[in-house]
């Protein structure tokens, strides 16, 4: 166990190192967040960039793999996870700084097909045939062990009676941006994404809201890690200010704190 | 029976070649280089001349003009090469018999027999050719292509890599080949000496070119390379 | 002795089952196209070269992604194969021995072309003086004296097929039980929580098929050999 994690720990260290531009970048954070993050996180971090002059290096991923990657050493400042789950788990390997864990968004998980599918309005409601609307076709969405999204939308077909007649048409994907694009190119008969992801592809459409109810609230904490560097705490005041709550609107997350800036 | 009339440019040196011969024997002798080989590579199939003609018995080989370029395999012409070439992964028995079965030539019992006898081949054929001296492989060799029934042999310069010891021992197989068989041969050498034992036409090769076309009268020196 | 779960040992029979699927399957076309760049010379023949050995210099994401894109069920190809043949590559297991057959068929064709090369062509002469055709001369001399390679080209290409994992996870995803190679396995174990020692079990069983697959190889290859030059 020990070797393997050395292992994993020296090639998370490269690939972290590799992505991070060399030298230079002393004033640089490196930030780790969730797949789902990423379209409106570059657009952050760009006005981060132009209102501090300090650049922000991003690495998107499903939360489990980030979380991995840092206990492996990886040199993140900032991690924002899609569940709370990891966050627990960074903390309790004293992995975060705690003080700094602010809950920031909310999301919403919803049901999507291509956009030229037959299938137009489901009702999710108890019971409701998942299987069957699947037809023989798969439904995607992130590894229900560990991403994110596969854990809210496992608890939520749970709670609602629908999974086990469904489980076996599941294809389990490493993020759910990658269930999002197996939907898009009509791979996969259905997906289970965010809301903010289905609003973000054009060639897929929602057919399906899953009650809030249903599943463990989606709650995205963000912190900074224990080994941050001194300067990441602005970053991380950025991410609560009026203008990024702004930008987190845009794209359909719900920002759970009140803005400090 | 062959007649050959071919012309090849082979880098700089060309190859202009014209002769008949009906003989049992028919030497092709000339120094190292004359181009006796590639003629007989030619003949063989194995390269196509630019220009010109190759009959067998009868049967159109090779012609330029009418696009005629019988493929090798099916030439019919056995052919001895001087590095014996037997095939490393068969026994010996396997490389005698690969002749008649790409041709999917009836078993021929007797036939068989009587060329294991001519050239003394009982003891050697389970061996592999790994395990043979020079002398033995080549009469292997020769008897690989006997074996195929060809219409024609070729034998290029097959005592070259033997010594003198060995060379003395197969002369008297050769001699037995044109004598017993029944198969015309072309015969390619630079050493008069074998030649004048067993050739019955002479053709000399010098440059490229059919110098002289005769009887084993032509063999005056002992070695071509001297002239 | 190795304390395996169901689903481990799903893994490790499947990851078994589509690396030979995937070695067999590359064998044909893979001796096919060495023989043409070792013996034949024509226009393209770079391009061709190239174009085999693609799979090798990109990243195996993109391959996964390209193989997406081309055999999926939305692709040319694998639209045609459906509707046509019904062979479907989608989030099966079939995908995944395309994946791998496709990723390790650089290392077979390299490793077959290096040995026909390597076969003396004056014993190709001969056989044809012989009277054996282009075929022939192909099965009867060029491809038993060429067989250690062949053979070690077929190992690398299931060594690497075994351990394949970028393209295979773009392509069919990783569902346990049709796509789910010991790779997928091992990353999948690793992600979960307290999954590591399992992780660890399954890198022992990958590393025992590599050396047993190593040494039946040599063993045959070996056998080859002296074939050819014993006596």
């Amino acid at each position: 166990m020990r070797l393997l994690s050395s292992i994993m720990g020296a090639a998370a260290a490269v690939l972290a190192g590799l992505g991070v531009p060399a030298a230079a970048q002393d004033n640089a954070i490196t930030v780790f967040a969730a797949a789902s993050l990423k379209n409106v996180f570059d657009d952050i971090d760009t006005a981060f960039a132009r209102k501090t002059g300090r650049k922000v290096v991003a690495s998107y991923a499903a939360s489990s793999a980030l979380m991995k990657q840092i206990e492996q050493g990886a040199p993140a400042d900032l991690f924002a996870s899609a569940d709370l789950d990891w966050m627990e788990y960074g903390t309790q390997k004293k992995l975060i700084n705690e003080a700094s864990r602010v809950n920031l968004l909310g999301n919403k998980l919803v049901l999507i097909a291509t956009k030229d599918s037959k299938i137009e309005t489901v009702a999710i409601e108890q019971n409701f045939d998942l299987a069957g609307l699947a037809g023989d076709g798969r439904i995607v969405t992130g590894d229900a062990r560990f991403v994110p999204v596969g854990k809210y939308a496992k608890a939520a077909l749970e709670k609602l009676g629908s999974w086990s007649p469904a489980e076996k048409k599941f294809a389990f994907v490493e993020n759910v941006r990658a269930a999002l694009v197996l939907v898009a190119r009509g791979e996969a008969a259905l997906g289970l994404v965010y809301a903010t992801d289905a609003k973000a592809e054009p060639k897929v459409k929602v057919v399906g809201a899953f009650p809030a109810g249903s599943h463990p609230p989606i709650v995205y904490p963000v912190a900074l890690t224990a080994r941050a560097k001194p300067g990441a705490a602005q970053y991380l005041a950025f991410l609560q200010s009026q203008e990024a709550k702004t930008l987190f609107e845009t794209y359909g997350f719900t920002v759970l704190i009140r803005p400090t800036s | 029976m062959i007649e050959v009339d071919i012309e090849k440019q082979l880098g700089l040196f060309s190859i202009a070649v014209r002769f008949a011969a009906t003989g049992r024997v028919t030497a092709l002798f000339g120094s190292s280089g004359s181009g006796k080989t590639s003629l007989v590579n030619m003949i063989a199939g194995l390269i196509a001349p630019d220009r010109g003609r190759i009959v067998c018995n009868g049967r159109l080989l090779f012609d330029a003009k009418a696009k005629v370029n019988v493929p090798p395999h099916r030439r019919r012409i056995g052919y001895v090469f001087q590095d014996g070439r037997l095939f490393p992964h068969l026994s010996v028995t396997r490389n005698l018999d690969y002749g008649r079965r790409m041709g999917r030539l009836e078993r021929d019992h007797q036939q068989w027999d009587r060329i294991i006898d001519l050239l003394d081949l009982h003891y050697l054929l389970h061996r592999r050719p790994g395990r043979l001296s020079g002398g033995e492989r080549q009469r292997v060799a020769i008897g690989r292509a006997l074996l195929m029934r060809p219409q024609l042999l070729l034998l290029d310069e097959p005592l070259a890599s033997l010594d003198a010891t060995r060379k003395a021992e197969i002369m008297p197989y050769l001699e037995r080949l044109r004598d017993e068989t029944g198969v015309p041969m072309v015969y390619v050498s630079h050493h008069a000496g074998e030649l004048r034992r067993i050739a019955t036409t002479v053709v000399r090769i010098d440059g490229g070119r059919v110098a002289a076309i005769g009887g084993p009268e032509l063999l005056t020196v002992a070695d071509a390379d001297a002239l | 002795m190795l304390d395996l779960s169901p689903d481990e040992w799903t893994a490790i029979q499947l990851s078994l089952r589509i690396a030979f699927v995937a070695t067999l399957a590359a064998l044909p076309p893979g001796m096919a196209i060495a023989w043409l760049l070792a013996r034949k010379s024509f226009w393209g023949k770079a391009l061709l070269d190239g174009l085999v050995h693609l799979p090798l210099v990109l990243p195996p994401v993109v391959t996964g992604y390209l193989l997406l894109i081309s055999f999926g069920r939305q692709g040319a190809i694998g639209a045609f194969l459906a509707d046509t043949l019904g062979i479907v590559f989608s989030f099966r297991w079939t995908g995944a021995a395309l994946a791998c057959g496709v990723m390790g068929f650089p290392l077979l064709v390299r490793a077959i072309r290096l040995s026909i090369e390597a076969v003396d062509r004056r014993l190709e002469d001969a056989a044809a003086t012989l009277g054996a055709d282009k075929g022939w001369v192909f099965l009867t001399v060029t491809l038993p004296l060429a067989l250690p390679g062949v053979i070690a080209g077929m190992v690398l290409c299931f060594a690497k097929a075994l351990g394949e994992f970028g393209a295979t996870i773009t392509f069919v995803s990783n569902i346990p039980g049709e796509t789910q190679t010991i790779s997928a396995a091992i990353y999948t174990l690793t992600q979960v929580p307290g999954g590591d020692a399992a992780a660890l079990r399954l890198v022992v069983v990958a590393i025992a098929i590599s050396l047993v697959a190593l040494v039946l190889s040599e063993w045959f290859a070996r056998r080859a050999g002296t074939r050819l030059h014993g006596g």
